[in-house]
Order: C-alpha cells, then structure tokens, then sequence
C-alpha cells in the first residue's frame, strides 16, 4: 500500500493502462508538456511522446469527436476535459454520438472512451466554472457516469472505466485532488467494478448518501453528530449511473431515515432520483420522508460571503441531518 | 402575510426561553439584524435578532413569560397589516392557527428548493383533530401493527410534524428503552426525579425554577445517573503557593489582577493533566476523547444559581494571564454577560468553597470532563514533618473521577502531581 494524492493515483492508474494497453491514449487540453491544468498527466508526455499523450486545440466539440471516432476503431481513448462546465460544449458529441452509437449500431461498434473532468466549487470561479453537472450525464442511457471520493476508489475505478467497452464520464473534483489515501501496489492489478456504492461508515440512527468531494463532509458531519450521541450510516454512492439502489436500500431498512447530499443543485439531482427509489423501496421503513440537500440554487456567486453562503457546507448538511432526526423525535439530550 | 418569530434554540441545551426583555415594541419599524429581544437561556441572556423587515405587530410572549424552542413570540409583517385573530400563543413548537381540517397539509422540507414563497396560507394543525385518522410514519405503523399496538391511543401526541407518531413514540409505548442516550425515548432524568409533589399547604409557595436552575438540576441529575463517580481526598500543604502568592501580588502593579489561590490550584490542575494524560479523557459511548490542552471550568456561584465558564489552554498561560481571565469571566458571570462558547468545552473542573470556610467536600462530575476537583478552604494545622509538629496552612482536596473514562490508580497520579506542583509552587510559574 502505498499513500498518495488523489491526483497521484489518477496519474498512476493512467500510467498503468498506458503500460498495459497499447491501444490506450490520452487527449486533452495542455495535457503534454504543461503536464495537465491539475498536473494529473505529470510525466507520461515525457515517457510515452506526444503520439499517446496528445495536445488538442481548445475545441471540445473536436477532441471528443476525434475520441469517439478513434473508440469506434478499436482504440481507447482517455479524454481530459478540463472542468465539466467546458464539456457543454461538447455535450451533442457526448449525448447524441458516444451515448447512442452501441445501440444505433446495432450493437455492431462500440465508444470505449474515457472523459476525465473535475467538477466542484469553493474558489471564487464563479457561475460558470463551479458547477457539478454530473446529473446530467446520469440522466443519459448509454453513459456510465463515476464519482470517486477517495484515492484508492479513484485508482480502482480509473482502470475498470478505461477496460469497459462502453463510455464512461469520469468525474473528479478540484478540492479532491491534493487528498491523500492509500492505494494497492501496481502489482496487485488493482480495479474496482463500476456501480458499487461503498458503506463508508456504519451507523444505526440516519442513513447520509453523497458522492464524490461530499462524501467527506458527510463523514465529518457525522463524526459530529456522533458527539450528540447519533450515529449516521455514509453511503459513497462512488458511481451514479449505475445507481446502486440496493446498498442504499439496505442501510435505510436499517435506520429508517434517509438525506441525501450532493454539492450540485438538488432539484432534478442525485437525491431528487434517490428520494423516488428509496421511497418506493423502503416505504414501510421510513420513520420520516427521505430528504435531501445540495447547493443554493442560484449562479455561483463569485463574493466569497455568498459563495460560502451557497455552498453546501457541512454546517448546512448538518443542520439538515439534525432536522431530519427531530422530525422523527430524536433530539439531542441535554 | 405576517411572518413568525420562533423562539431560537440560543445555546445547545436550552430547551426553552424566557423572554427577559422586549427591546422593540409593538408598532416599531424592524430591519433583518435588528435586536428584538433579550432572551434568557439555561445559561445566559442572549439577544435575539430578527431576520425579517416589516414591523413587529405583535407579541405572543410577554416580558419574563417562557417558552419552548420553536413556539411563535411575535410576529412580524407589513406596515399596518392585519394581525390574524388566530395568532395567539403557541404551546409547542410550529404549531399555528388551527385551520379547517380538509385543509391540504403542505409543509415543504427545510432545505427543499425551490424556497417556498412567503405567501402559502399558515400552516394548518396537526392531525389530532381529524376524527379517525392518525398520522404515523410507515415504521412506526408497522412496528405498532406487529405487537398490535392500537396508534389512535397516541393520536396527535407524536413527536413528530404535527404531532405524527413517529418510531421512538411506539418504542415508549411499548415500554422499550427506545435508543439509549435519546432526550426523546424517555422523560428527562431530572424530569423522573422531581416527581410532582403534594400540593403546597399555607406556609409554602411554589414559584417556577430560573433556566439556569432547571438547566443544573438536569446536568447534575444525569450526571449522578449515568456517570459513576469516585473520590479520592489529598491534603496539601499550601504554605509556599500562600507565599508565592503573596510576593507575586507585592510585585504586581495596582491596576493589575490580585493572583487568588484558586488561580494557583488552576494552573497545578492544567499542567497535572497535560503530565497524565490517562486521566485527561472523556468517555464518549465506548470511545475515549483524549484531550490534548488543559481547559478548566471554574464553577462560580451567581444570584441563585452556578455557571461554570472556560479558562482555555491554561498550561501556555502564566498565573498572571490566569488572575486576569479569570477575574473577568467571574465578574462576567455574575452578570450574566457570559457567551455561549465561554461556558462550554472544558476538559475538567475546579470547585472551590475555600472561601467560605468549608473545610472539605465532594463535587458531581461535569460530564463529559473525567473529573471535578473540590477546594476547600486552607486551614492551619498541627502536622507532624520529620519527627517535629509545625503549624501548617492544609488545604484538603477531593478528587471526583468519572470512572469509565479512566482509573483509581490514575486519579491518584493526577492528585500527586497537583499536589507537588502547589507544594513546590515554583514549579507553577515554569
């Protein structure tokens, strides 16, 4: 085991699929010789050449084109998007084309292709570099859409995603990027299956779902509720589309109580989804209505007082958390 | 549409508010930010600010009357704006004008966007009205459905929304513990023992208990309950801390803060704990929070009543540093002035009754601190040293010790290093 940076893993995960597969190359905005905006690419222009880590002009539209068009020949492309708010730009290539082809195909040719993009909020980059439009690719048929919260997950995943023969967007998240954990030895050929939620913390009293950077504020708020006494369940949903309903209905059986968190708005979100799934699955287990919380839904501010107010912080989750339990009569004991 | 001003929850224990003073009057213009009113918590007075602007048309809670977290106290609205004849005063949180039944029972959760507008009708009252329906979550009626517990005997009495039957009020009625350590499974300790008594005859008067006292007999109830204590008595021999005191205030400017003993026990106390770590930890539900810094609560008698605030860090600070903070948290005290984090976070506590000549005593643990040391007073005394009896001032502490957070063997190191460091009292100002 060894412990690195969620970027460090994303680099190595890269590495070793560029080592394993020949077929394997990656795509992307000043990702050779500036090593990446968020340095996840350090060294492998200078170890595999400007062929199999390739600068593109600052056309989204094109590059995912040009990944989709390369999948389709047999190739396996790994597309960095610099953040996902520049992916609109490309959202026909992703949801028209790479989404469809499989089944407009007839099953014939697939788009094993990789989009790597950091989403998140939280340094005054304003409305329209802040934003977490993961749901709007969970939303699509034909595209699986992963969220890693942790270094090891992040590694796991990367790899499984680059294997898979179908397209995968690959949500990072910029605060998650100097993260550190510990991840397995390159020798282990360490992968994580795609659509498995991770019960990160057990607990009796609240089941809290989130994904990606937000799984650790659900962590840190439950370590708080812990000191009044209430023990909540994390669930790190780790991909969204798959969903894994079942790891989440499983814990809700258990404590009854269900908030759903996500750093994106929550109408339409991830708890929007979870909320229909677990009150359908779980309807006889619920003490309260499930419930759920993300960011203000306003344009991100760029006012740093604004920005912290429309953040969803662990203050607001926990004020969440804390009115969900006092809606089912637990309060905390004086 | 009027809006209403609940009664705030102003620090983590208070459980209701007294409202101590109205600083604006019915009619006066109010801006979000704007004090309203005074309230008064368990702890201290804290003011009370609002978040809406408009004009406050009234007030449901008088000067000095009480009320639980969430009950409307007042409300405000627009200029010259009718006051509902509806508005009156809550007895419970959220609860409001009782509207006709059939009304659609609408209540948008906290954070669900978008914002609901402020004009939605108020909210209408709970369930208990309605003939033949009883509002229960789904776990509750399945957990009531499979002992065959009839749910109309707890109609409208849940604790949930508007009186919904919620799981833990099934787990009380059916006589299960509920989940332990919940306020809401059981009555309060404090609420068991003060079991209602015969009425008062002639020479007596029942009067309400202050917050302060209500939030006392809670802490000290539980405590007693659930913490199991032990004591451990010292005796130590204050004559070169007495000395030491008195050449530090000598020396000291006039406008400076006299050095007491209790800020010299204090300091022993923090530097003791920092020395033994295996006492300076509070049980937490089969964890242990080790402390990492000495904050010590002083307990500190006030008007009919004791506050504790929070001397921080004291290890990194100088006797002197000590005499000033504490002198002002005291007078603070006193005044009621203290604010909420000042009075919260200690990681052990000092009683002293030295002053009023009590000799020794025995203190109730301050949960989650692992201990209380009891100070009396210094009493001069014949005491045998080496084969000679000399004079000496001895002042007799007990230690309480919350013995699941720690060891007999442990307390007795922590009393043996308080008593070294007041005996060789040098050592306090190193």
């Amino acid at each position: 085991m060894a412990e690195v940076t969620y970027r460090e893993a994303l680099r190595r995960a890269l590495d070793e699929e560029l080592e394993r597969d020949e077929r394997v190359f990656l795509m992307g905005e000043e990702i050779g010789r500036f090593e990446g905006s968020y340095k996840v690419t350090a060294g492998l222009w200078a170890k595999y050449g400007p062929k199999r880590v390739r600068e593109t002009p600052i056309s989204e539209e094109g590059f995912v084109g040009a990944g989709i068009g390369a999948a389709m020949l047999g190739l396996r492309p790994v597309v960095e998007i610099m953040t996902i708010n520049f992916i609109l730009v490309a959202q026909d290539m992703v949801v028209n084309h790479a989404a469809k082809i499989r089944n407009m195909f007839g099953g014939k040719v697939g788009v094993p292709m990789v989009i790597r993009t950091p989403g998140g909020a939280g340094a005054q980059l304003t409305a329209q570099h802040s934003q977490s439009l993961e749901v709007w690719f969970a939303h699509t048929p034909g595209l699986k859409v992963v969220a890693p919260s942790n270094p090891r997950d992040a590694y796991g995943l990367l790899k499984t995603a680059i294997r898979d023969d179908d397209p995968v967007l690959f949500v990072e998240n910029l605060v998650l990027y100097n993260v550190t954990g510990s991840i397995p030895e390159p020798e282990e050929d360490f992968t994580l299956p795609l659509g498995r939620a991770h019960v990160a913390r057990e607990g009796a009293d609240l089941t809290i779902v989130a994904h990606s950077y937000t799984v650790r504020r659900a962590l840190s708020v439950a370590d708080r509720l812990a000191r009044s006494g209430f023990e909540a369940e994390v669930i790190d949903l780790r991909s969204l589309r798959p969903l894994d309903v079942d790891t989440v209905v499983e814990s809700v059986r258990k404590t009854n109580r269900v908030l759903i968190a996500e750093e994106g708005w929550a109408t339409f979100g991830v708890g929007a989804e979870l909320a229909a799934r677990v009150g359908r699955a779980c309807f006889d287990d619920l003490d309260a209505p499930p419930e759920r919380v993300g960011g203000a839904e306003v344009p991100m501010p760029y006012s740093k007082p604004l920005e912290l107010a429309a953040l969803m912080l662990e203050d607001k989750l926990e004020a969440a958390a804390r009115s969900l339990l006092a809606e089912c009569g637990l309060v905390e004991a004086g | 549409m009027a809006v209403e001003v609940p009664m705030p929850r102003l620090s983590d224990t208070m459980e209701q508010g007294t409202v101590a003073r109205w600083v604006k009057q019915e009619g006066d213009q109010v801006v979000a930010g704007d004090v309203i009113a005074e309230i008064d918590t368990d702890k201290a007075t804290m003011d009370l600010t609002a978040y809406e602007d408009g004009v406050l048309l009234k007030i449901l809670v008088g000067e000095g009357e009480s009320a639980e977290l969430g009950t409307p106290i007042a409300l405000i609205g627009a200029e010259g704006e009718e006051v509902p004849e509806t508005a009156a005063r809550g007895n419970g949180p959220s609860q409001a004008a009782p509207r006709e039944a059939e009304a659609p029972e609408e209540r948008g959760p906290e954070e669900s966007p978008p914002e609901p507008a402020r004009s939605e009708p108020p909210i209408p009252q709970g369930a208990a009205a309605t003939a033949g329906e009883v509002k229960a979550s789904p776990i509750a009626r399945r957990i009531a459905a499979d002992a065959g517990l009839d749910l109309r005997e707890l109609a409208g009495k849940g604790s949930g929304p508007d009186g919904r039957i919620v799981k833990v009020d099934v787990e009380r009625a059916l006589g299960k513990e509920g989940e332990p350590g919940r306020a809401a499974a059981e009555p309060a300790i404090a609420e068991r023992a003060a079991s209602p008594g015969p009425p008062p005859s002639g020479d007596e008067e029942v009067v309400d208990a202050t917050p302060m006292l209500r939030a006392v007999a809670r802490r000290m109830s539980e405590s007693k309950a659930t913490v199991p204590h032990f004591y451990l008595d010292a005796e130590i021999d204050m004559g070169r801390a007495l000395e030491l005191r008195e050449e530090l205030n000598q020396a000291l400017a006039d406008g400076d803060d006299k050095i007491s003993v209790n800020d010299l026990v204090v300091r022993a106390a923090a530097l003791a704990l920092i020395e033994n770590p295996k006492f300076h930890r509070s049980w937490h539900d089969g964890k242990l929070v080790l402390h990492k810094s000495a904050h010590i609560g002083i307990a500190v008698a006030v008007d009919d009543g004791l506050i504790v605030p929070v001397l921080r860090s004291v290890e990194q600070k100088s006797v002197r540093e000590l005499a000033r903070e504490s002198s002002d948290l005291v007078e603070r005290a006193r005044a009621g002035k203290l604010k909420q984090p000042e009075i919260e976070g200690g990681t052990f506590s000092v009683s002293n009754l030295g002053m009023f000549g009590i000799p020794s005593f025995s203190a109730v643990v301050n949960p989650p601190e692992p201990g209380i040391l009891a100070v009396g007073a210094a009493v001069r005394r014949a005491v045998v040293i080496g084969d000679a009896v000399q004079i000496r001032p001895i002042m007799a502490v007990t230690l309480s010790v919350d013995h699941r957070a720690t060891s007999g063997a442990e307390g007795a190191r922590l009393l043996a290093s308080i008593k070294r460091l007041l005996e060789q009292p040098v050592l306090l100002l190193a």
